[in-house]
């Protein structure tokens, strides 16, 4: 089911007046529901991989009780092993099985030696990136005896399963979001109320933002062969904000919705592509995930700890994985790579916590020094993006070569122009939207909140109007769920 | 949470008067390029309006025709005039059997034809109807069957142009309606009473189209179902007619066999693309449309069909 579907409009009153007029008064009903409701969430895709949901959160329950009696250490290791293997065996079978398969006999053919392996045709579920990790966490947060494992196998069930989040994060930690299915629930109306302003942000973001930029992303990235280099720049930027659109539009959405149910969830986003640099960027770009490979991988692998050389070691190797965990192509591995030698300078110089904190607090504009860093670190960005964008990578360095071939100097020439123009009008005022309420968890969430009420449901009713003028008509997945 | 769900009615219903007032300035002011979720195509394309308001003055036709362009480009009621037969063409711009329906539930009964003529094309039962659909709310007078439709497709364009229409159409009438009659000639198309559309006279330059199979829309399906229930109901001859497209374009779709068995189940059938005569460069002025050389003969070719077959008696 996705958020920006008639059946999520109806599918979300229901369980929330169940929720609360039905459900009100026992928690474990509470909990019930949310599993119950969760699965039909994620059936209505493919009701098929929800065995896969429930063996991994029954693995990963039986492997947290065993834990909890088990006092040896090997043992405890064992069980955190299968665990792992587990989790990750199901995730590289869908995701990774045909990668590695075209991969090593394209590797031996370059060495005279034919092998027949046959690929398969492999659906990759929904969402199996996210529940993994989470799943994953649990296990080795109990392992590391930073949480209690739970008893409570419905609670537990919610947690991995939590529809919110279930499908495109943010990935929650067991330590955060698992203690809250444990205690009661009541209704907050200010959270309540926040949670829409914040589900109607993310709407506009993925309807309005992603989906636009999305129709000239496709364009202008699956005929790049037709365009000079300044079309193919625009496609670019297209693409830039389509992603960022589409997957932080999801998150606030699931942030929103949980936050309608008493739940908290991390900050996924925090206005990235207002960083100074790409440090900044990678604290406030898909944090949850970006947090998950610092204390599951990165800090196990020595941190910072070992030296610079061993230092560089690790952060290759963290930014490698995660663009790996984006999809099983060689343009992820080389978007992380690149991500990482962004980096590379600012850990040698030590400076890559210089910024930390919102860029021109309190002011209206940033310096001239901040304006050049936000926009150098934009274009990095952006040029890294062609490769996560791009088919393969010959795609993206052909794409890259038109771009910074004299045709960058000729005017964007294609058929959608002038619709192209009205979503780069659209994409400026949402990126003011988002400079204005920078301060905040998500851009509208403060804005215009002292004025009167008219003022401020005329401001909502505006976005929702946006919104119904401009969004696709034919419903569009976010692109997330392919990870 | 009372407090919260009387708040969420309360802002649901300061946005539906909201919406209702903005979409009003935006349908009358917006250009287009703005408002991509507002196709109000009030006597834009088609003469729709024209045909809609000229059929009042049509009764007891003998042959009613039905369908999308390759309908009202291609029988031309002139010439069946000249043979003795009285007809009206209701035919409008990629009309589907979901719009075909509600026309017919408005003007069946005015009209009160003694055949049917109705023009399914691959072309038509292969579309979601949408475009179809805006052209008739935004062209007729709409009532309960336009929200039905509206509902039955659930797609935001149409929701927001029947919006606009019911306010346009209040507007027109309060103040100036002869300030938005549809002028009879448009580019090279010219009007003609009883609901042709006449092309000037041009010749196809030969395409080499690729092969592609027909994808088609089952719901197109049920709506024809319907509208064989709706005309038998009354006695109504019903004939389908496939119009003839050029070679090229036809030839290229590699399932037209498959249309014609499914379109031969549900009644008389005749797939002219395998009956006229016809050659690509002389007779029609694009891929799938006839020019005036192209409609004389595929009328003709018609009327001798139906004569032959004692559908009509000729006087």
């Amino acid at each position: 089911m996705l958020f920006n579907s008639i059946d999520f409009a109806i599918f979300l009153p229901i369980v929330f007046l169940l929720y609360w007029f039905v459900a009100n008064k026992n928690l474990k009903l509470q909990n019930l529901l949310i599993v119950v409701s969760s699965y039909v969430f994620y059936g209505w895709w493919d009701w098929r991989f929800l065995a896969l949901i429930l063996f991994s959160t029954l693995v990963d329950y039986l492997i947290g009780v065993g834990l909890l009696k088990e006092e040896n250490g090997k043992k405890r290791k064992a069980l955190l092993w299968t665990s792992i293997i587990v989790n990750l065996g199901f995730l590289g079978f869908f995701k990774y099985y045909n990668f590695f398969i075209e991969n090593f006999t394209t590797a031996f053919s370059f060495f005279g030696n034919e092998i027949q392996a046959n690929s398969l045709n492999i659906i990759l579920p929904v969402g199996i990136s996210f529940y993994t990790f989470q799943t994953l966490s649990y296990s080795i947060d109990v392992y590391r005896r930073k949480l209690e494992p739970t008893k409570d196998f419905i609670a537990f069930t919610a947690f991995v399963s939590f529809f919110p989040q279930l499908v495109a994060g943010p990935i929650e930690r067991a330590t955060n979001l698992l203690p809250q299915f444990y205690k009661k629930r009541t209704f907050d109306y200010n959270k309540a109320v926040d949670g829409m302003r914040q589900i109607l942000w993310g709407l506009f973001k993925k309807m309005v933002i992603a989906d636009n930029c999305a129709e000239y992303a496709n364009i202008i990235f699956n005929n790049s062969d037709n365009y000079n280099g300044s079309t193919l720049f625009l496609g670019a930027l297209f693409f830039a904000f389509q992603i960022y659109g589409d997957f932080s539009g999801y998150s606030d959405i699931a942030i929103g919705t949980s936050r309608l149910f008493g739940f908290d969830l991390k900050r996924n986003f925090a206005f990235p592509y207002f960083s100074r640099d790409i440090a900044e960027f990678w604290r406030r770009w898909h944090i949850s995930l970006s947090t998950w490979f610092r204390d599951y991988l990165y800090i196990p692998l020595g941190g910072s700890r070992g030296g610079i050389w061993m230092n560089v070691r690790n952060i290759f190797i963290i930014f490698i994985v995660s663009g790996f965990w984006h999809g099983a192509n060689w343009t992820f591995i080389v978007w992380g790579a690149l991500n990482a030698l962004y980096f590379l300078p600012l850990l040698l110089l030590n400076k890559n916590r210089q910024h930390i904190g919102i860029v021109a607090q309190g002011k209206y504009f940033p310096t001239l020094r901040e304006f050049f860093q936000i926009i150098l670190t934009f274009g990095l960005t952006v040029f890294a993006w062609i490769f996560f964008r791009a088919e393969n990578i010959d795609h993206a360095l052909n794409y890259i070569s038109e771009i910074f071939s004299t045709s960058i100097l000729s005017l964007p020439d294609f058929k959608e122009i002038y619709g192209a123009y009205v979503t780069l009008g659209l994409v400026t005022i949402f990126m003011m939207v988002e400079w204005f309420g920078r301060d905040h968890e998500f851009a509208i969430e403060k804005l215009i909140i002292n004025r009167s009420r008219t003022l401020r449901w005329s401001f909502y009713s505006f976005i929702i109007f946006i919104i119904i003028m401009f969004a696709q008509t034919k419903e569009t997945p976010f692109i997330y769920f392919q990870f | 949470m009372k407090k919260f769900i009387i708040l969420l009615l309360k802002f649901s219903l300061f946005s539906l008067v909201f919406y209702s007032f903005l979409i009003i300035f935006w349908g009358r002011f917006a250009p287009s390029v703005l408002s991509p979720n507002l196709n109000f195509t009030y006597i834009k394309y088609g003469f729709t309006n024209t045909r809609l308001n000229e059929i009042k003055n049509f009764k007891n036709i003998d042959i009613l025709f039905l369908g999308s362009s390759h309908a009202y480009r291609g029988f031309d009621t002139r010439i069946f005039d000249e043979a003795g037969l009285k007809s009206f063409n209701l035919g409008s711009s990629s009309q589907t059997p979901l719009q075909t329906e509600i026309l017919l539930k408005r003007y069946l009964d005015s009209l009160t034809p003694k055949m049917i003529l109705f023009e399914v094309s691959p072309v038509t039962f292969s579309l979601d109807g949408v475009e179809s659909t805006l052209d008739i709310i935004s062209n007729d007078k709409n009532d309960f069957n336009s929200i039905k439709l509206a509902l039955k497709q659930n797609n935001l364009k149409i929701y927001n142009t029947l919006f606009y229409s019911f306010f346009h159409s209040f507007y027109r009438d309060l103040f100036d309606e002869k300030k938005y009659a549809e002028d009879i000639k448009k580019g090279n198309d010219t009007y003609i009473s009883g609901g042709y559309v006449e092309n000037q006279m041009k010749y196809f330059k030969y395409v080499d189209y690729p092969e592609i199979k027909w994808v088609f829309n089952e719901t197109q399906f049920s709506a024809l179902q319907r509208i064989i229930e709706l005309v038998n109901k009354r006695n109504i001859k019903l004939i389908f007619i496939q119009a003839p497209s050029t070679s090229s374009f036809y030839k290229s779709h590699t399932n037209n066999l498959e249309f014609d068995e499914r379109i031969n189940k549900y009644g008389i059938y005749y797939n002219f693309n395998v009956i006229s005569k016809l050659d690509d460069s002389l007779h029609f002025y694009d891929a799938h449309h006839l020019n005036q050389n192209g409609v004389e003969i595929f009328d003709n070719d018609v009327i001798n069909l139906l004569v032959k077959n004692e559908f009509i008696k000729r006087e």
